[in-house]
């Protein structure tokens, strides 16, 4: 990630170029906002104004927001800010498993099931937690282990939420158990 | 006498041995949420939320309610044994707690910690039984000029009153409201932000809201960031309390009830500001001085930690009486009550009379309960912090997709959660509260609404807010809310050079 370029500061959260760019956050939230609530009804009836007061409310106020935050950002940096816990600097292929994890998750849970579908989303997840600790193992034997515990964690609330409780969640079989 | 009446006819209700059941299993997940670092008593009722589907109202809410409030004694045990709190509220118990258990004398840190809020969640519990009832009586005659202005309040104080920038607290608040937006608008039925999504329809729920924020969110943090962070562990020694210890917490704890049970009874909930009033309260009348800050004094463990559990307990106050949460857990519970069509506010006491009793009783039930699996027990709850980290959050992640999909049976919804994890990321890093986000998108659609009826009796008119006095009085508040703490910086900040 690159830093404003005169001076990188040491901690990531203090970066003018991040803080920047989350002010042009807001304000691409404000315009999508806005040009949403150009599509919604002034119909007032008794209370003159309609259901789109609020989205023009809520727009202008996040515009507002964003120009301040940008001013903050450019002006010396976000006031009274404590830095985010941690590292100075993220660990992104640690990110990328885990984000991997999430959605292969979201994919597959209809064709998989929640059990099988939740247990790769552990593994994953697993891999990502341990290569931010520098302790990324691919062994097959790893693999296996923790697909193990992430299906003994998946497989009872599975079974509790279908069998105990009758809400229903997907699974590879119709059977109610996988 | 109708309220003891009441309360009793609750006990018969809440102790029947199915709710005791489940009293207690919310009592012993709520204590495991609470110990296990990175995932909170808001977090836990969002992902059991799918419940309400299937369990009756009564059953679930003493669950959540156990749940809430567990997670508060477990909070205590790990920010006294590990350096990092369990939860914001015990933010300063970790500081004296660490030094205490540090010198030896984690046991005696634990055993003030429990008790005390044991001491001030049943006071606190008191004071809802007989104050919440006189509330909503008078809750009755506020119309919607004046709900209107006590969310507002509620807005003001948890986004520009309680964090450390207002501006932040301002963008979280406003980025919560525009989530609120997405969806079917309740007054004119028309569909708003949905971009013809049909998931989009029934707007965001709450649950994708708080597990994306604080359950994902905290995982894609912690690979990210904190992946090289030792936590260091203090060693357990026996829970106990000399008689002298029991002579300086007591005080401790009843003082602190009494900062505590306000601030959470005012629409401006949230536990920091008075477990920091109480500490430094403590700080100031204590006899010790020294111990504070260096080998740890028992009295900055008692009070802090008998403020948050009466600040918390007596939260419950605004969400039953006017329906208005002041904290991410109580937003999520008006979740649970919406689920069921039932809305909080004044007519509760008498349209659900036998569930809020139940409830109330129950919160007696819970204390007790509580005290027994957090002062005997401390050393199983311990156990749970050997769990390693990976393994942790990601089984974090696959009770957030038990939640989320549970509730709707939505792919689309998963992966909207993972937006909302990113999103959670972000406002992490760069410090912008999340409280207002969870508050704004439960409390803004309700808010529009009580607006737009406002305006519909003043016939169009803003003036009516105006016009009626105990409205005007509100809109005075949410105006000194804004300006004093201002004017008092601008004004310390003037005398600093001076003096």
């Amino acid at each position: 990630m690159s830093n404003s370029p005169s001076t990188p500061p040491s901690h990531s959260s203090r970066s003018v170029l991040h803080q920047g760019l989350i002010g042009a956050g807001a304000l691409l939230l404000a315009g999508l906002l806005a040009f949403g609530a150009l599509g919604i009804s002034s119909e007032a009836g008794y209370a003159g104004v309609g259901p789109n007061f609020l989205p023009w409310v809520v727009a202008a106020a996040l515009l507002c927001c964003g120009v301040l935050l940008l001013r903050e950002a450019r002006s010396g940096g976000y006031r009274a800010l404590e830095e985010g816990s941690g590292a100075g600097r993220g660990h992104w292929p640690g990110f990328a498993w885990v984000s991997a994890g999430l959605l292969l998750n979201a994919l597959l849970i209809t064709t998989l099931g929640f059990i099988l579908s939740c247990a790769l989303c552990f593994v994953l997840a697993v891999r990502g937690l341990r290569s931010a600790e520098g302790r990324l193992d691919l062994s097959p034997r790893a693999w296996l282990r923790d697909a193990a515990i992430g299906i003994a964690i998946a497989a009872p609330v599975y079974w509790m939420f279908t069998q105990l409780l009758a809400i229903s969640l997907p699974g590879l079989t119709g059977t109610g158990w996988l | 006498m109708d309220i003891l009446n009441q309360l009793l006819a609750g006990f018969a209700t809440a102790a029947t041995p199915a709710n005791l059941m489940w009293a207690f299993i919310g009592c012993v997940i709520g204590t495991a949420v609470g110990v296990l670092p990175g995932i909170g008593p808001a977090v836990a009722v969002a992902m059991l939320l799918p419940i309400t589907t299937k369990v009756e109202p009564t059953a679930s809410m003493i669950f959540f309610a156990g749940i809430y409030y567990g997670a508060m004694y477990g909070g205590s045990t790990t920010s006294i044994l590990l350096n990092t709190p369990g939860e914001s509220g015990s933010m300063v118990t970790a500081m004296e707690g660490n030094k205490m258990a540090k010198s030896g004398r984690a046991g005696a840190a634990l055993a003030t910690a429990a008790i005390g809020s044991f001491v001030a969640g049943t006071i606190a519990t008191v004071v809802v039984t007989f104050f919440a009832p006189l509330l909503a009586d008078y809750a009755v005659r506020l119309g919607p000029p004046e709900y209107f202005l006590l969310m507002v309040l509620a807005f003001t104080t948890v986004s520009a009153v309680l964090g450390k920038s207002t501006l932040r607290g301002m963008t979280a608040l406003f980025i919560g409201l525009a989530l609120g937006l997405v969806g079917i608008d309740q007054i004119s039925g028309q569909a708003r932000y949905t971009a013809g999504v049909p998931e989009l329809m029934d707007g965001i729920e709450v649950v994708l809201i708080a597990v994306g924020l604080f359950a994902v969110g905290e995982a894609l943090y912690n690979v990210l960031y904190e992946g090289r962070t030792v936590e260091t562990r203090n060693a357990l020694s026996r829970v106990h309390m000399t008689r002298q210890e029991w002579r300086r917490s007591w005080p401790a704890w009843l003082r602190a009830t009494g900062i505590g049970i306000p601030f959470g009874a005012i629409p401006a909930g949230g536990s920091e500001i008075p477990t920091f009033l109480s500490y430094a309260t403590e700080k100031k009348l204590s006899k010790h001085p020294q111990e504070f800050g260096t080998s740890g004094a028992i009295e900055g463990v008692a009070g802090p930690e008998a403020a948050n559990n009466a600040a918390i307990t007596a939260t419950l106050i605004p969400l039953l009486t006017l329906g208005i949460p002041t904290s991410n857990t109580t937003a999520i519970l008006l979740g649970a009550f919406q689920n069921y069509g039932i809305q909080p506010g004044p007519q509760l006491f008498d349209r659900n009379a036998a569930l809020v009793w139940a409830l109330i009783a129950s919160m007696y039930i819970g204390n007790v309960m509580l005290l027994i699996l957090n002062l005997p027990l401390v050393g199983l709850w311990v156990k749970l912090l050997k769990i390693p980290k990976a393994y942790l959050y990601a089984g974090i992640l696959i009770f957030a997709t038990l939640g989320v999909y549970g509730m709707r049976q939505s792919a689309f919804d998963l992966v909207l959660l993972y937006a909302i994890g990113l999103l959670g990321v972000l406002m992490r890093r760069y410090d912008f509260p999340t409280a207002p986000v969870v508050v704004g998108m439960i409390l803004g659609p309700l808010a529009e609404a009580q607006m737009r009826n406002a305006l519909s009796i003043g016939e169009g008119r803003w003036t009516v807010f105006l016009e009626r006095p105990m409205s005007l009085t509100l809109l005075l508040v949410v105006l000194a809310v804004l300006v004093l703490p201002r004017l008092a910086r601008r004004r310390a900040r003037a005398a600093a050079p001076a003096g």
